[in-house]
Order: structure tokens, then sequence, then C-alpha cells
């Protein structure tokens, strides 16, 4: 690897001084943030950013465990990005709105369940309830979708499909714009027990929840592709369609199977966002799809386990990335940043492992 | 040769764009044949394979045990008992050995997404089958394949242990009839002369009919009961080697091309 | 295969558009700022020659003649026609409680108002701004490709406004708000124009430069906070909300401890208000609107540092669906005055009673945030205005003079409109600036909590 980052062209000098800065960035912008920590009279601190206030430990934690919380719901919409791409070879842009499906089918589904006062009777019964909901509503989604837009395409070049998914993307947000109105819709309260505190490290339960929550999902899909002769279909078709085909998989189940599972795990995602957020409207599946995109990219399309980490990997960069990076260096309004944040993390990655955190590096001779 | 044939071939004709890559071939093979199938580059032989796999689409009729293939998946082939190996291995790399060939048996096994969601007893025990099964035909290879190879992905195998993989691979589909396209292309003598012999332990030990394509004229003379010529997508000769070596057409046809038969 | 190939191709693809992604935001957030800093300097200096003076504008003489000197072109309503005016407010989408109101308010206060010199009027389609500078900009550009119309009432959001603004008052049309309070698209109030000011533009919703100033006062003064933050979206509203509250703060003796901001489309608000937190405020003042808002009431609490703050935010969130969810409970809004009693509006001799119940029979609903007064205002100010600048020619075509309408308005002063006495300064601001604060009791009972005001000020 190293041997390619020796400049050879123009263009490489340049690639080089865009790695050199990006880390320099990062590493002033890390240094000064644990000066100001050290001491905030730190001359280091106050040489770049005079205003530089520091955090406390409880608010770096805040941080740390709102990124993950967030990041593990990237993870969870990464991983249908990820099969996609693996076995069809085209972003399936459309899977952010099945997440968003899934986040409106909780919130229509919960707050019946709050009508008939079981949201707070029984709590857990409700949430499991409404995870299953979402998941058969998102799976339903998804296989619905392969089955009526993509198979159609599955010989055509790999742009057309990836364009009729923005279309898709289109109709789905509109479907919901005429199903339940262009209003922000609320979940209901979520308990008492779950929203305070927890005295373990003082973490908000509800974050506890879906990190936890988002764990067991990729459990779950971990052992399904790894272990069962369904998950060996996937990457079997993932790695060669037509080879999978003669050694007797059947291709075009399997490719609804991968649909479905990622459709799935996009519905938890949902309620996972319901449950941090409490709030979801039509475009709700837009940014966080695009984010878990970029998460997928980040950890090496194709490669689960890489989408869950580039999952972690954004959602901490963007939670702590702006205060931990960007204020010591005294750039102001950087709360606002955080999506530029998000994406430049993107970028840097790119710039510096362009395979992804974890992409698997085929030799030319086994990609032929 | 009594009976009705095992693969049953008649006017096979396959297009590429007003290009006849096969014109009208008619093969017969009979249960518990090993056939060669020779011809010059550009013959038409591994196009011939394709067409049996549904790989590409060609017309007239291939009958397997009598029932056509044409308009099948690839997968419907598979599992109507037909397997095969390719000229340029194409194993799943990033698969373990031990995966390559579990996942062949995949239209073998019953057991659906369902039981292995829930791990149920059935889902278990078919499991441990398929694994028990690929390593008894993982062992078939002697011990190269099978220890501490078994979990390497398919792609740090030597290169002649990658086509071994790959036959085990088209075993584990549980065929009645092997395709094999140029299994000892690439290897060393000493090498190409046991996977020969392997040829023949194929059909002596697990009663595979075998259809297989070969430069290699030692390979053709030591393994076939029957010798099939194609040129220019035709068929111009049938018959075992000695009739085939001598018939004038194949002499020209490989002579023609600057190539010998050694 | 072509694996290889094909994933560098599309990651440099991906690249790219990362790139100019990124390039997008900076750019559209550098847009704003060369907008607001390109003057409108050629309308600036056509207003003082042609205006009267108030005591020379008797109501026998703007009947018998007709104000305005031409300078603007004429519109020319042939008979048969209607006097074409527009709605250009935020119809659609999480802000649309805001400005349908509005635009209802216009259809009404037309209907109230009757004929102008024996022509209708007609609004057309309402249009839509989207609250946002792209949707003002492109509804403006419809609604100057037709001639015809006089003025617009609009528009709902000042990030509209700011571009709808001077497209509109370029093609000699008056724009008049009941929805924006930037200060940036009238004047600081002490005689310095704003940066987005055009001649030609008017409104009745106050100046939040009152809005910041009460509110600052009610936190510095009655709550007896010393400390506070602000955090505004990047809209212009909001922005200069947020900035005069901390100005204001600041100026009483306080300080400031936090300014920052989010994206309309944030979720994750843990980042921005750690940010906020490290100053440990008394207060936190986000004038911003919803979805952004819940997500800022619901996550506040459980930042450390910020659990016992006191949460206040503005007119874009006071209204019933916001004041609904649980975790605003407590907060305090400041928001224009609509205690407006016995008010008549003086074209029309509505009150705004006979004006709640005419929205309630026509829509079946009372209106869900409080401008509806100002847009009905607007509407008869512009009507009267049209009124005295134009007359009916001797083909029986109503002339109606393009400045003569911008010199009515320049010289608006005590007008009784529903939302009280009205009068235009040298930069369009017309409305009262009178502000209330309110205290959120329950969020089981939203409607009186809009109506439990605790302080007052501002106003002229």
């Amino acid at each position: 690897m190293a041997n390619n980052w020796a400049p050879k062209t123009k263009v490489d000098w340049f690639l080089t001084v865009l790695r050199v800065l990006a880390l320099g960035v990062v590493t002033v912008g890390l240094l000064a943030f644990i000066a100001q920590q050290i001491s905030v009279d730190n001359p280091f601190a106050r040489l770049i950013n005079p205003d530089a206030t520091g955090l406390t430990v409880a608010q770096f934690r805040g941080l740390v465990i709102s990124g993950l919380s967030q990041g593990a719901m990237y993870g969870l919409i990464a991983l249908g990005y990820s099969m996609v791409y693996g076995v069809l070879g085209f972003i399936n842009f459309a899977h952010g709105e099945v997440f968003m499906v899934g986040a409106m089918t909780g919130m229509i589904t919960s707050n019946k369940l709050d009508d008939a006062g079981l949201w707070e009777s029984n709590f857990i019964g409700s949430l499991l309830f409404i995870v299953v909901v979402s998941m058969l509503v998102c799976t339903l989604t998804a296989v619905i979708m392969e089955r009526v837009a993509y198979r159609p395409l599955r010989k055509a070049p790999r742009l057309i499909p990836l364009i009729t998914s923005i279309g898709i993307s289109f109709f789905i947000q509109n479907t919901s714009v005429v199903l339940l109105g262009p209003t922000s819709k609320a979940y209901p309260d979520m308990p008492d027990w779950l929203t305070a505190k927890r005295t373990f490290l003082e973490i908000e339960g509800t974050k506890i929840l879906v990190i936890c929550v988002a764990a067991l999902a990729m459990l779950g899909l971990w052992l399904l592709v790894e272990r069962t002769k369904t998950g060996k279909a996937m990457r079997a078709v993932a790695e060669d369609q037509e080879i999978a085909g003669l050694m007797g998989v059947n291709v075009n189940r399997t490719i609804v199977k991968v649909f479905a599972v990622g459709g799935a795990m996009a519905g938890v995602a949902g309620i996972l966002w319901g449950v941090l957020f409490r709030s979801v409207i039509h475009y709700t599946g837009f940014l966080p799809g695009i984010k878990a995109f970029s998460s997928a990219v980040v950890g090496g399309i194709g490669n689960l386990g890489g989408s869950m980490a580039g999952g972690l990997f954004i959602g901490l960069a963007e939670s702590t990335g702006p205060l931990l990076i960007l204020e010591p260096l005294g750039v102001s309004g950087v709360s606002q940043l955080r999506d530029a944040v998000a994406f430049a993390m993107l970028i840097g990655v790119l710039l510096l492992k362009p395979s992804g955190l974890f992409g698997e590096r085929l030799s030319a001779e086994d990609r032929a | 040769m009594n009976g009705n044939p095992l693969l049953d071939i008649r006017g096979l004709t396959v297009e590429f764009g007003g290009l006849r890559a096969l014109d009208g071939v008619d093969i017969q093979v009979h249960e518990g044949q090993i056939v060669s199938v020779i011809g010059p580059n550009g013959a038409g032989k591994t196009t011939l394979f394709n067409a049996i796999t549904a790989s590409v689409e060609a017309t007239g009729e291939i009958l397997f045990e009598g029932r056509t293939l044409l308009g099948l998946d690839a997968n419907q082939v598979t599992s109507r008992g037909v397997a095969r190996t390719f000229q340029n291995v194409r194993l799943f790399a990033n698969m373990t050995v031990l995966e390559n060939v579990m996942v062949s048996q995949h239209c073998r096994t019953k057991q659906g997404t369902f039981g292995a969601l829930f791990y149920t007893k059935a889902f278990r025990r078919e499991e441990a089958e398929i694994r028990a099964r690929a390593e008894e035909i993982l062992g078939f290879f002697g011990t190269r394949l099978i220890g501490f190879r078994l979990d390497q992905p398919a792609a740090v195998l030597s290169y002649a242990n990658r086509r071994r993989l790959e036959i085990a691979r088209a075993m584990a589909t549980q065929p009645k009839l092997l395709l094999l396209d140029e299994p000892v292309a690439g290897m060393n003598p000493v090498e190409s002369a046991e996977l020969t012999g392997l040829i023949g332990r194929l059909r002596e030990e697990w009663g595979f009919t075998i259809v297989v394509i070969e430069h290699d004229m030692e390979v053709v003379r030591e393994v076939s009961d029957r010798v099939i010529v194609l040129d220019h997508g035709t068929m111009i000769a049938d018959g075992d080697y000695h009739e085939v070596s001598s018939d004038p057409r194949v002499i020209e046809a490989y002579l023609g091309q600057g190539a010998t038969t050694k | 295969m072509f694996g290889t190939r094909k994933t560098s191709r599309f990651r440099i693809a991906f690249k790219t558009a990362v790139v100019l992604a990124c390039l997008a935001l900076v750019l559209s957030a550098c847009g704003d700022d060369e907008d607001s800093a390109a003057p409108e300097a050629g309308t600036e200096t056509t207003a003082p020659a042609t205006t009267v003076a108030p005591e020379e504008m008797g109501e026998e003489v703007l009947v018998m003649e007709h104000l305005g000197d031409g300078s603007l072109g004429t519109v020319e309503v042939e008979p048969g026609e209607a006097v074409q005016i527009r709605s250009l407010n935020a119809i659609t989408g999480d802000v649309a409680f805001f400005g349908l109101p509005i635009e209802r308010s216009v259809v009404l206060a037309i209907a109230d108002y009757g004929q102008v010199h024996g022509f209708d009027v007609d609004m057309g389609t309402g249009l839509d701004d989207l609250c946002s500078n792209d949707g003002g900009q492109a509804a403006a550009q419809i609604i100057v490709a037709d001639e015809d119309v006089v003025g617009v009432i609009g528009t709902s959001c000042s990030g509209a406004a700011t571009a709808a603004a001077p497209l509109i008052t370029d093609a000699g049309m008056v724009l008049i708000s009941g929805g924006n309070t930037s200060p940036a698209l009238t004047s600081d109030l002490a005689g310095t124009p704003g940066p987005n000011y055009s001649y030609g533009y008017y409104r009745t919703a106050h100046n939040d430069l009152f809005q910041g100033r009460v509110m600052a006062e009610f936190v510095f003064n009655e709550l007896g906070i010393t400390t506070a933050a602000a955090i505004h979206d990047g809209d212009p509203y909001t922005q200069g909300l947020a900035k005069a509250f901390t100005d204001a703060f600041a100026a009483l003796g306080g300080d400031v401890t936090g300014f920052s901001a989010v994206n309309k489309e944030d979720t994750d608000m843990v980042p921005v208000l750690t940010e906020i937190a490290a100053g440990s405020p008394g207060a936190l003042f986000f004038p911003i609107f919803q979805p952004a808002g819940d997500f800022i009431a619901e996550q506040a609490p459980g930042v450390s540092g910020l659990e016992g703050t006191v949460l206040l935010a503005a007119d874009g969130l006071l209204n019933t669906s916001y004041l609904a969810l649980s975790q605003t409970e407590g907060m305090y809004f400041s928001g224009p005055d609509t205690r407006f009693g016995q008010n008549v509006n003086a074209s029309t001799g509505k009150s705004a009673q006979d004006f709640l119940a005419a929205y309630e029979s026509e829509y079946g609903e009372g209106p869900a945030a409080p401008f509806w007064a100002h847009g009905y205002d607007a509407t008869t100010m512009l009507l009267d205005a049209i009124t005295a600048a134009s007359y009916v020619s001797e083909d029986g075509s109503l002339m109606v003079d393009r400045q003569g309408v911008r010199q009515y308005l320049d010289n608006v002063r005590n007008y009784q409109g529903l939302i009280g006495v009205i009068g235009c300064d040298d930069f369009g601001d017309c409305g009262s600036g009178k502000i209330t604060v309110v205290h959120h009791a329950s969020s089981d009972d939203p409607e009186a909590s809009m109506g439990n005001v605790v302080y007052s000020g501002g106003g002229n």
C-alpha cells in the first residue's frame, strides 16, 4: 500500500498534499483540544482559539454516547446499502426511504398501542411488537421494490437501476405525504424509567436501548450470513451470480432475500430513530440514508462488519468532530458544520484508504 | 450403449449476433461414459458446455434423462444433475474452502430461512450433514484440501488446488453428469498425471458420467471412452481415440491451424 | 469480470459527488450573505422626490385625483377585468400552520373590502414561498412575469422575502408582509437600512428587534437570570431574532455565554447543546421552527450542564402542535401581542371577532398561528393604496399608478387595523411592535398556554 502513495504524477502529488492536510487539520485540532482540556489557559489552546472553554467529562461522554447511538442506527441502515451493492453492484438510493417507512410504521403502531394503554403498562412488549411490525412492513416494501422496479432491470447497465432508485425514493416520500400528511408526527412519550439517566455512567436509557438493539440485530444478521446456507448463498451470489446459479443457488430468490434482510434491518433502525428522536416526517429517510450510505463506503462497501463500523465511525465523527477538532481550531458556528464534518471524514478515509476501512483488497486475478 | 442416452443433444445451435458458435450439433452421452470433446480454439467446445448449463441461449434440443434442459435457469439445470467446472477457475474467492463446497449443496437441501433464523433441530442436523459430505468430498483429493485448509479463503490456494477445489465444488452438487472444462490446463506434468487418474476414479468411485474438454492429448487418450471433435461449431468426428486420431478431417482441422496431435 | 474497474469508477464518481455536495453547501451558505450584501441602489433614490407631505394628502384630494407621478408605470385594468394582487405565503410543509392563515386572511380581506372604483380584486391562486430563499425566488419570478399584478401580500418567512423582495420591488410592485420579522429586511430602527431592504417592501408584522428586546427584558428583569445563550438555524428570521435577543441581553448587563446554529434538518442536537452547555447558561433562546425545535426541547435536559436551563422560544414555535409535545412544558415563548380586543379595521369595519367567526365558518377551524390579523391589515392597506393611486379613465379602464401605491404606503400614519395602530416608518416597518411573552403550563391544554401572557412590552 505504501508504495501506492509514493507520488508519481501531478495528481499523486495533489492527493498526497490533500492527505497530509487532512491528517494535519485533524491532528492539530485534537492536540489543541487535549491542550485546552489539560488547562484552558494553556498557551497552545489560547493561541489557536482564545475563546476555548473545554468540555467536562460528562459532556464528553454525552457526545460519545450520542454519536454511538446515532452511529449504530446508521450502521443498521448501511447494511442494506452494502448488501445490495455487494450482490447487485448498484446503490439502492431508495433504501433510506425504507428506513423512513419503518419509522412511520413504528409511529402509527406505537400511537395505537398508546391509545390502547399498552405502551406505558407493557413497554418492552410494545417495543418488541412495533419492532416486529416495522420489520415486516419494511421487508415487504423492500421485496416489492425489488420485484417491481429492479428485477426487470437486472440485465440493464448499472446506472439505470441507480436512477430508478432515486425515482422510487421520491415515490415513497410523496406517497407518505399523501397518506400521512406533510407535517412531522410524534411517537408517544417514552416511559420515565427509560428516559431518566441510568446510574450506570449516567447514560440515558434510550441510548443504551438503541445501542443494545442495534448490536442484537447486527449479531443476528452476522449469524445469518456467516453461519447459514442462506447466508452462504448470498455471499456466493455476491461474488459471482453466474457461478452461484451454476452451483445450484436460486439467484432470484437469493436476491429477494438480500432485499428482505436489508429491509428488516432498516425496519429495526426506523424504530430506533423513533425511540431516539420521537419525531418522524416524510424526509426523515433522506439525510440518515445518505449518512448510512457514507458509512457503508467508509467501512468498505460490500463488507457487513465494515458497514457497522463505518456507521459508528460516521456517527462519532459528526457528534464529536465539531467540538473536538473544529472548535479548538477557532472555527465559529461549529455545530452547523456537523454534516460537513461527517462527509469530510468520508473523503478523508477514502483519501487514505480508497477501499474503505475494512474494504477487501482483491487482487486483479481474483476479480478477473 | 443400450437404453436411452443420459444426455441427448440434437441439432444444437448457438448464435452470437449472426456468428454461429455451434451449428446443428448432435451428441449422445450414455450413463457411465467418459467422453472427451476436442477441437481447435474457437471450435465451440466451451459454448457446448454453456448451452447445456443454460449460460447461453440455444436452439435445437438438449434432453437430459429424457427431459429438456432448454429454457431452464442455471440452478434448475444443476438440480437436474448437471455440474461443471471452468476453463479459467471461477471459485468464490472470498469464501473458505469448506464454504465453497457447502454452498454448492444448496439445491440438495430442504431447510429454509425459517429454520436458519430459529436454529431448529432439523436445521442443525442438515448443516451437520452438509458439512460431513463436504469434508468427504474434499478428502477425495487427499490431504491437500482438508485440515487447516478447510477454513482458508479459496483465494489463497495454489493454482492446482484451486482446480481441485473447483471439481470438488461441482461434485458437491451431487450431479449425474460432470462437465470438466480443461481440468489439467496450466498444471505441471506430475499434477496433470495425478488428476488424469482422478478423472477415472470419479467414475469408478462416485458413479459420475463425465464429459471433459481437453487439449492435452495424453489425457484424452488416457481417460476417454469416446472422443468427439468439434471444428467451427460442427462435429467432424465421433469415435474412440484411435479412430478419431487417424481421421483425415481431424488431422486437417488441427494441421490447418498449425497445431499437432502429438 | 469487471469488478475492479467498476468499483474504482464508482468511487471516483462518488468522491466527485461528495466534493460537489460540500462545495454546494459552502456556496449556498455564502450565497445568503452575498444576496444580503447587494444593495438596491436604484430604487432607494426614487423615494424622496415624490414623497407628499401627509398634511397635503387630504381625503378629498385622494379620491378626486390620484397619487403618483407615473414614474414606475401604470397598470391598466380593462372594464370587466379584475385588479390583480397575489398572496405569497408558506402554505405547505411544517410551516403551513403559519402561512396558511395569512393566505386565508387575504381572501377574507378582499371579500370584506369589496370593489376598488367598481372593479373586482382578484388574488389568483395562492403561491407558496416554501419558507425558503429558493421558494421565494421561484414564486417571485412567476409573479413578476405577470405585468398586471399591482401588489403582493407575503412572504410568510423572512428567508423567502430576502430573495422575493428585490425581484418584486424591481418590477414596480409592492410586497407587504404579514409574517416577516427579520430586521435585515427593513432597518435597525435607528435609521440604518438592513442589508436586505428594498424600497417597495412593507410589513405589518413586528421587527424582531422589538421581540428580542422584550424577551431579553423578561429574562433579565422578570426571571432574574443573568446568563443566556441562543441558537438559530441559519434562516434570516431565526438568526436576526437570536442576535436581537443576545444584543439586547448584553445591553441590559447580562452575560451571553454562547451563540450557535443548527441545520434545519438536524435531529441529533447533543453536539450543539454540549457546545452551549460549556458556558452553563441560565436560559437558552432558540427562535427556530419545527421539527428542529422538537429535538432541542427533547434533548436539552439530558445534556450535562443544561439540566436546569430555562428554555425560551419565539413565535415560530408558538403553535398548538409544538405546545402539545410534553417536552415543551415549562417553556416561555415570545410573540406578537395577539390581544386584539375590540380593534376594528378602519377600511372594512370588521373586528377581530368578526374575522375569526368568518374564518371559522369558511374553513371549519380557527387559525393556527396569530399572523392572520397582520395579513388582513396588510391586505386592506394595499387595497386602500390601490384605491388612492388609481382612477377610471375615459374608456372605462382602471389606471393604477405603481408609484402612487408606494407613495400612499410610505405615508400611512395612525391607520387603525386589527393589530392596533399602524404607521409605516422610512424603511417599511408598519407594525405595532407590541410583544408578549407566554408561559407554557401544560401540554394537555396548548390553547390555554397560548393566551397565558406573563409579560408584555415593546411597541412604538
